[in-house]
């Protein structure tokens, strides 16, 4: 039994890695304090709040470490060792996180000391299956490998435009890759799961946004792996993003979590354009994310079928009306109780309806939603410059695009599940954000999601100039994580043990 | 000094892995032990100052006071430390003021009871915050090691001599244990054994570099000089008795490279006795690690800082300190005599006390055709977070 006054106070601080600055001599503390101890009674009150969420740090000291305490077991072996920031003004204990050891041999701890490190978002430990979740940021990556240090700096609004829209967009993957013959899936570290993919997201679309995190009034997760039944992913993120004003210990955002299979995020599109649209609710800034931890039986078992499609990541989107990158110009929604995917509460993984997955469900959904969108905004296929289908495996986004009548050009650049899987709520997104990310100004995408259980969500959005500026921001961007050269292929067995984490 | 506290008698019991034994039988042992030296009853002591690092946590016993009050069915303030050099210096504080005359001062652990979860125990009592990133208890002394590496810019061939001395410390605790009829491993080992382990763990220390984990107890009674003459003729008069504590969060410590603390505990325990490293020829230091024994004799005066490694590589039994030999660790030190952290500290104070006794047998070290008159000890809480350093010498006619 893990204690949860001590699980907040250690996540409250090493989730953000807190830190405090005196205002008169510049001492810096890893802790929040009222005092500096080299100024004394005089520095009281005036010390600075900071924090090395968004900071790099180097690795001055490592070793390796091979036989971990019980908790960290799971992990076998990795690096260990203390990470400064700012010239050594503060220091910190660190793990190297996103590196499979396999033979001790292969790691060289003197290269290692002196690189730039970045701290990363994590589970901290392995607990009971009834005990909170423990996080931490002490888990870092090396900079000049998969993740690379990005500056976040905040740009006030300028334009606002008439229509809601998208203002900032971060897609996030895993280091990690199994590849079955075309066929490539993200495969998260055994620290990773769908909160530390939702804060990843977040993160990256704040930093694209240029947005101050302070300005976000509401955030939507929408997830099917949410390692609890009852506590939403939402609070974290609002947490540990600095979502909303903050006030104390305690900030100003409405944080909610989503369930509705795939399309628990992309439902929210419209809630979140909605929300930012109504003077009255004075809420300026939304933000939606859809991660997963996409879960499957393994192969052989019942459900095992969805192994060969799943992945890990997602994406987060934020809305509002100054400086739109694409606005929101239409929706259309519709449902049917249709069961063709489900986890039952307590099970592990989720079933699913076999060959009634595909025409009465997926199709279905798909041929409705966007036939009637399209319909509505007196739009044909042609009309359109992109289509983000919902893709739970290479073939059916295939087939309902070209039954649609879209050419290849139109959909391919949404088509992501080869590259990272099914993930789940995050699978549109990721799709969508592959687009965003080589659209030109004033072109057109339809977006249309599914959500077993069933419905679709289509949305129509129309770029604007605003997206080439905000491009540059984003180095990390769907084609930075799918072609990255620090990818590491693991083999079946590893990625299931991967998957299932810490 | 004022009544000056002085040891009469010590006790301890093997350490090791007790797997039958209750604690209370192991600190039973060990008070008897000591009693029997000179024939102290129980009802002669009127405090006991008692020190475990986390018993209440490894045998869930309740409070130590009230298990100490039956076993020796005494009333008497007792007190409890959490390590037994907390305990002396206390049990000092309270004779130099003149509050008791005798006092029991004992030490137990009994860490193999949890020998499955007691590697996260240890590192949660060292920094909890490193434990939060994945620390264990070896590796904050391998990254000391790299900053000791790093800070005096040891390279090449002095890397290797330095990697060399480290090992050769290992050898020389073993062997010293050998002659230990108390110590946990009664086995010489080579310096093959000691490098192939660090190369079997990928890493600069391995399994030969650290102290084990330990069940054992330990006692002394404690009285004032004058009380002590007429005990016995050779009385342990404790010369100076320091302490220093250094920040819990290894990392925020301002030099990784060394223990500041035992520096400060040193100074103080120095200057209380008149005593200082070049009195000293036999000392026992608190070799969690070859590491920590390395940094130590730099710490507590002995070498300059970035140079033991030069006096260590190459000796035998003994270190070469500008041309004087120094003795560290003839019982075998926390590697090879065991840690059982709260009886750590009795076990080392019981060897300078059988030394300046000549009583060491075999380990028996001789300065100029003699036993010695002073030893020293080091003894830490937690990774350096608290240092004692306790100064001791047989009693001379003042």
């Amino acid at each position: 039994m893990s204690s949860e006054p001590i699980e907040r106070r250690v996540s409250y601080l090493g989730d953000r890695l807190k830190a405090s600055r005196c205002q008169s001599c510049g001492k810096e503390y890893f802790e929040v304090r009222d005092y500096c101890n080299n100024c004394g009674r005089k520095s009281y009150g005036k010390m600075d709040s900071i924090d090395l969420f968004y900071d790099k740090g180097k690795l001055e000291l490592c070793t390796f470490v091979n036989e971990p305490t019980n908790k960290f077991m799971k992990l076998s072996s990795y690096v260990y060792g203390i990470v400064s920031f700012h010239d050594g003004k503060i220091r910190v204990p660190a793990r190297l996180t996103d590196q499979l050891i396999c033979d001790g041999d292969d790691v060289d701890l003197a290269s290692l000391e002196g690189r730039e490190v970045i701290p990363r978002f994590r589970r901290r430990y392995t607990v009971g299956k009834n005990d909170v979740v423990p996080t931490i940021s002490l888990a870092f990556t090396l900079a000049d490998e998969y993740y690379p240090h990005q500056e976040y700096t905040v740009v006030q609004p300028n334009k606002e435009s008439e229509l809601p829209g998208i203002v900032g967009y971060g897609a996030y993957a895993s280091r990690f890759r199994i590849k079955e013959g075309s066929l490539e899936r993200a495969v998260p570290f055994i620290d990773e799961d769908a909160v530390t993919a939702s804060v990843e997201a977040g993160k990256l679309a704040l930093i694209h946004s240029g947005l101050d995190s302070s300005w976000v009034g509401k955030v939507y997760v929408g997830s099917e792996s949410n390692p609890y039944a009852v506590k939403p992913i939402a609070s974290k993120v609002a947490q540990v993003l600095k979502l909303g004003e903050e006030d104390g210990d305690v900030q100003g955002v409405d944080a909610v979590d989503t369930e509705f299979a795939c399309k628990a995020a992309t439902s929210m599109f419209k809630d979140a354009a909605s929300l930012v649209s109504y003077s009255r609710s004075g809420i300026k800034y939304a933000m939606v994310i859809g991660a997963d931890n996409s879960q499957a039986a393994p192969r052989g078992c019942a459900g095992g079928e969805l192994d060969t499609y799943v992945g890990f990541g997602g994406a987060a989107f934020i809305f509002g009306k100054h400086d739109v990158i694409a606005e929101v110009e239409g929706w259309y929604s519709c449902t049917s109780d249709t069961p063709d995917f489900w986890r039952r509460d307590g099970e592990q993984y989720p079933m699913h309806g076999g060959r009634f997955t595909g025409d009465p469900a997926y199709f279905k959904h798909m041929r409705k939603a966007a036939c009637k969108l399209m319909e509505r905004s007196n739009l044909k296929a042609a009309d359109l410059n992109y289509f983000v289908p919902h893709q739970p495996n290479p073939q059916f986004p295939v087939r309902i695009a070209k039954e649609l009548g879209f050419k290849d050009e139109q959909y391919l650049p949404a088509l992501q599940i080869n590259k990272f899987g099914n993930t789940y709520s995050g699978c549109s997104l990721v799709g969508l954000a592959a687009v965003l990310d080589i659209a030109k100004p004033d072109e057109r995408i339809l977006v249309v999601s599914y959500g077993s259980g069933a419905g679709s969500d289509a949305y129509l959005l129309r770029t604007t100039s605003q997206l080439l500026d905000k491009r540059k921001r984003q180095k990390i961007n769907v084609k930075f994580q799918a072609e990255n050269p620090f990818i590491e292929y693991v083999d079946y067995t590893t990625y299931r043990r991967l998957k299932l984490g810490m | 000094m004022q009544n000056r506290p002085a040891i009469v008698a010590v006790g301890r019991t093997k350490f090791g892995e007790h797997y039958g034994k209750e604690p209370e039988k192991l600190i039973e042992e060990a008070w008897l032990a000591a009693s029997n030296e000179y024939n102290i009853e129980r009802k002669d002591l009127e405090a006991c100052y008692m020190s475990d690092c986390f018993l209440p946590i490894t045998n869930k016993l309740g409070l130590e006071e009230g298990f100490l009050s039956e076993l020796t069915e005494l009333h008497v303030p007792m007190e409890v430390t959490r390590s037994f050099s907390a305990a002396l210096m206390t049990a000092c504080h309270a004779i130099q003021a003149g509050v008791y005359n005798t006092v029991l001062v004992g030490g137990i652990e009994k860490m193999t009871d949890r020998w499955d979860k007691i590697r996260d125990d240890l590192m949660l009592l060292d920094d909890p915050w490193s434990y939060y990133a994945g620390g264990t208890p070896e590796s904050n002394h391998e990254l000391m090691l790299r900053a000791y590496i790093k800070k005096h810019n040891i390279t090449g061939e002095n890397l290797d001599k330095l990697n060399m001395a480290l090992a050769e410390i290992t050898v020389k605790n073993h062997a010293n244990a050998t002659k230990n009829k108390y110590a946990q491993f009664q086995r010489k080992i080579t310096i093959d054994q000691v490098l192939s382990a660090r190369k079997t763990a990928h890493k600069p220390l391995g399994l030969y570099d650290f102290a084990p984990i330990s069940d054992g107890a330990s006692a002394l009674i404690l009285t004032s000089d004058s009380v002590a003459k007429k005990m016995t003729k050779q009385p342990v008069s404790v010369l100076g008795i320091g302490s220093a504590t250094d920040y819990l969060n290894y990392p925020k410590r301002e030099d990784l490279s060394h223990f500041v603390a035992a520096e400060f505990a040193m100074k103080t325990a120095s200057q209380m006795s008149k005593v200082t490293p070049s009195d000293l020829q036999v000392i026992e230091v608190y070799d969690q690690s070859t590491v920590m024994e390395m940094v130590s004799l730099e710490d507590l005066g002995f070498c300059e800082p970035g140079t033991a490694w030069k006096s260590i590589h190459g000796c035998q039994n003994c270190y070469d300190i500008g041309g004087k030999q120094l003795y560290v660790n003839t019982d075998g030190g926390l590697k090879a005599d065991g840690n059982p952290l709260g009886a750590t500290g009795g076990a080392q104070i019981y060897e300078i006390y059988r030394q300046l006794h000549g009583e060491a047998g075999e380990r028996q070290v001789n300065i100029g055709g003699g036993s010695p008159h002073n030893g020293c000890v080091l003894e830490f809480e937690g990774f350096g977070t608290k240092a004692y350093v306790t100064i001791l010498g047989v009693q001379k006619d003042e």
